[in-house]
C-alpha cells in the first residue's frame, strides 16, 4: 500500500505553549487511524497544520508523497475533508449547508453527490426533514451528522474527524462508526480522548507518546 | 438671490452666548461632560479657525498643485484615522487604505468637477476642496464601518471560514459572503439618508448653497449631485480598501492574519 499522509517530526508552538513536539506518524492509503490524547495536547492542532490553517515550527507534512507548504496547501486540501469537533457550518438551512460546497470551483463538477444526501442521512439515523431546517435549530449531534454527511459528499481521498461522536447518543455514535467502517477506499485520521473515537481504527497511537510511529502493522 | 451674509464678530460672540444655554442644562442636570464639551467647542473653534484661514489662502493663490496637495492631505488624516478606528497595524494597511479612499474619492470628485459641473478647470480650489471633502468624509466613515465588518466577523466566525477552505474553496470565494455583508452594513447609512433626504432636515450642502444665494431648485440640484457622488465613492472606496488589503489580512494559507488586528 502506499502512503497516503506523512508527517515527520512534527513541532508546533502555539503562543508560549509547545502542543506537538516532534510527532510522526504515517497513514497508508485505506487506512484509519486514531490518534488520542487528553485535552490541550494538540489533537485539533494536529489536524489543523494537516489542513494547512497552523505553520508547524519544524517538521513536515506530505500528501501523496506532496510536502504540505503555501504553495502547494490550496491543491493538497483538496484532497482532504475535515469534520471539526464543534463544526460551524455557517447560517441558513441544512440544505444550504450541504449544498454550498459544491458552489466552490474546486467542487461544481460533484454537484450530483447531493443525490447521495437521503442515503447518507438514513445511514447515520436522521430524517430527511431536517434539511429545510435552519441550522440553528439542530443540536450539536445533528450538527456533527450533518458536517460529516457534508465531508462524505466530497469524495476526498482522506477523512480528518476531530472527536465526531463527541455529541452524540450510542445508537447514533453506531451509524457514524458503521458507515465510517465501510470507507475502505478512504484513508481516515480521527481524534480523540480514547480509542473508542474510531473503534474499527486499524491502529492507536497516542500523541504524547508517539514522537515516532511507523508504517501500519 | 444676494450672497450669504457675513456673521460679524460681535455675532459670533452671540454664537458662544448660546453655548452657555447647553452648559446650564446639563449643570442643572449634572451630566458629567461639561469638560468634554468645553474643550470640543474651544477645539472646534480653534480647527476651524485655521482651516478657515488656510483654505483662504488656498482660494486665493487656487493652484492646482497645492490644491492637489491638500486633498492628499485629507486623505493621509482619514487612511491614519480608518487604521485607528478598525483596530488594524498601520504598517501593514496604511498603503492599500490610502489606495482604497483616494480612488474613492478622486473618481466620483473629478467626475463632479468635470462633468457635473463642467468647470474648464477641474482642480478649482472652490469646488474640489469642498466638494472633495464632503465625499471623502463619507468614504472614511463607510470604510471604517465596512473593514471592521469584514475583519471582525471574518476573526469572530473563524471556524466557519476554516471549514469553508478545507471544503475547497478559494480564498476569494470564501470571503465573499463576508465581503458581500461588510459593503451592505457600510453603504446602509448612505442610502438611509437617501431616502429621507429633505424629510427630516435641509441636507448641509443644500443649505450651504441657499445660504450662498443660489435658489433652492439649484440648492436641490447641487445635493442631489453630492450624493450620488458619495454613494459611488463609498461604494467604490469599501470594496477597495477590502480586496487591496487582502493579500495582507490572510495568511498564504488561508486564514486570516491575526497579527494584523491590534489587540
Amino acid at each position: 500500500m502506499t502512503d497516503r499522509l506523512q508527517i515527520e517530526d512534527l513541532a508546533v508552538q502555539l503562543g508560549s505553549k509547545s502542543v506537538l513536539k516532534g510527532f510522526s506518524l504515517t497513514l497508508a492509503e485505506g487506512e484509519h487511524v486514531v490518534v488520542t490524547a487528553r485535552s490541550g495536547a494538540g489533537k485539533s492542532t494536529l489536524l489543523r497544520c494537516i489542513l494547512g490553517f497552523v505553520m508547524p515550527e519544524r517538521g513536515r507534512i506530505a500528501v501523496d508523497g506532496a510536502a504540505l507548504d503555501i504553495h502547494s496547501v490550496w491543491s493538497l486540501r483538496q484532497r482532504m475533508a475535515y469534520v471539526a469537533q464543534e463544526p460551524a457550518l455557517g447560517q441558513g438551512s441544512v440544505r444550504a449547508a450541504l449544498e454550498r460546497p459544491f458552489t466552490y470551483r474546486a467542487n461544481s463538477l460533484l454537484s450530483g453527490n447531493l443525490d447521495r444526501v437521503p442515503k447518507l442521512m438514513e445511514m447515520l439515523r436522521m430524517s430527511t426533514d431536517l434539511l429545510g431546517l435552519d441550522l440553528r435549530d439542530l443540536s450539536g449531534g445533528e450538527k456533527q451528522r450533518v458536517a460529516l454527511i457534508s465531508a462524505l459528499l466530497l469524495d476526498r481521498p482522506i477523512l480528518l474527524l476531530d472527536e465526531i461522536t463527541a455529541s452524540l447518543d450510542r445508537e447514533s455514535a453506531a451509524a457514524v462508526f458503521a458507515t465510517l467502517a465501510g470507507l475502505r477506499h478512504q484513508t481516515i485520521l480521527a481524534v480523540g480522548h480514547h480509542a473508542d473515537a474510531l473503534p474499527q481504527a486499524d491502529r492507536a497511537v497516542a500523541l504524547d507518546r508517539a514522537a515516532t510511529s511507523g508504517a501500519p502493522s | 438671490m444676494s450672497a450669504a451674509i457675513d456673521i460679524t464678530w460681535l455675532g459670533m460672540a452671540a454664537a458662544y452666548l448660546l453655548v452657555l444655554i447647553s452648559f446650564a442644562i446639563l449643570l442643572w442636570q449634572q451630566v458629567p461632560i461639561l469638560g468634554q464639551l468645553g474643550m470640543a467647542v474651544v477645539r472646534m473653534s480653534v480647527q476651524l479657525l485655521f482651516v478657515g484661514v488656510y483654505l483662504q489662502y488656498v482660494f486665493d493663490l487656487n493652484n492646482i498643485w497645492l490644491n492637489c496637495a491638500w486633498v492628499l492631505i485629507m486623505i493621509t488624516v482619514a487612511d491614519v484615522s480608518i487604521l485607528h478606528h478598525c483596530r488594524l497595524r498601520v504598517r501593514s494597511f496604511g498603503a492599500p487604505l490610502f489606495v482604497a479612499l483616494l480612488l474613492g474619492t478622486l473618481i466620483p470628485l473629478l467626475f463632479f468637477t468635470g462633468l457635473i459641473l463642467q468647470r474648464p478647470n477641474i482642480l478649482e480650489a472652490r469646488y474640489l476642496i469642498p466638494i472633495g471633502g464632503m465625499i471623502l468624509g463619507n468614504c472614511l466613515r463607510a470604510d471604517i464601518i465596512g473593514v471592521r465588518h469584514f475583519y471582525e466577523s471574518i476573526d469572530r466566525d473563524s471556524r466557519a471560514f476554516e471549514l469553508t477552505l478545507a471544503q475547497g474553496a478559494r480564498l476569494g470565494e470564501a470571503i465573499q459572503p463576508y465581503l458581500r455583508e461588510a459593503i451592505q452594513n457600510a453603504v446602509a447609512p448612505t442610502i438611509a439618508t437617501m431616502m429621507t433626504i429633505g424629510l427630516v432636515s435641509l441636507p448641509g450642502m443644500m443649505t450651504g448653497v441657499i445660504l450662498g444665494g443660489q435658489p433652492p431648485l439649484a440648492a436641490v440640484k447641487y445635493q442631489i449631485a453630492i450624493m450620488i457622488a458619495i454613494f459611488t465613492g463609498t461604494a467604490i472606496a469599501v470594496p477597495c480598501a477590502i480586496l487591496l488589503t487582502r493579500k495582507r489580512g490572510f495568511l498564504p494559507s488561508g486564514p486570516l492574519n491575526r497579527e494584523v488586528l491590534v489587540d
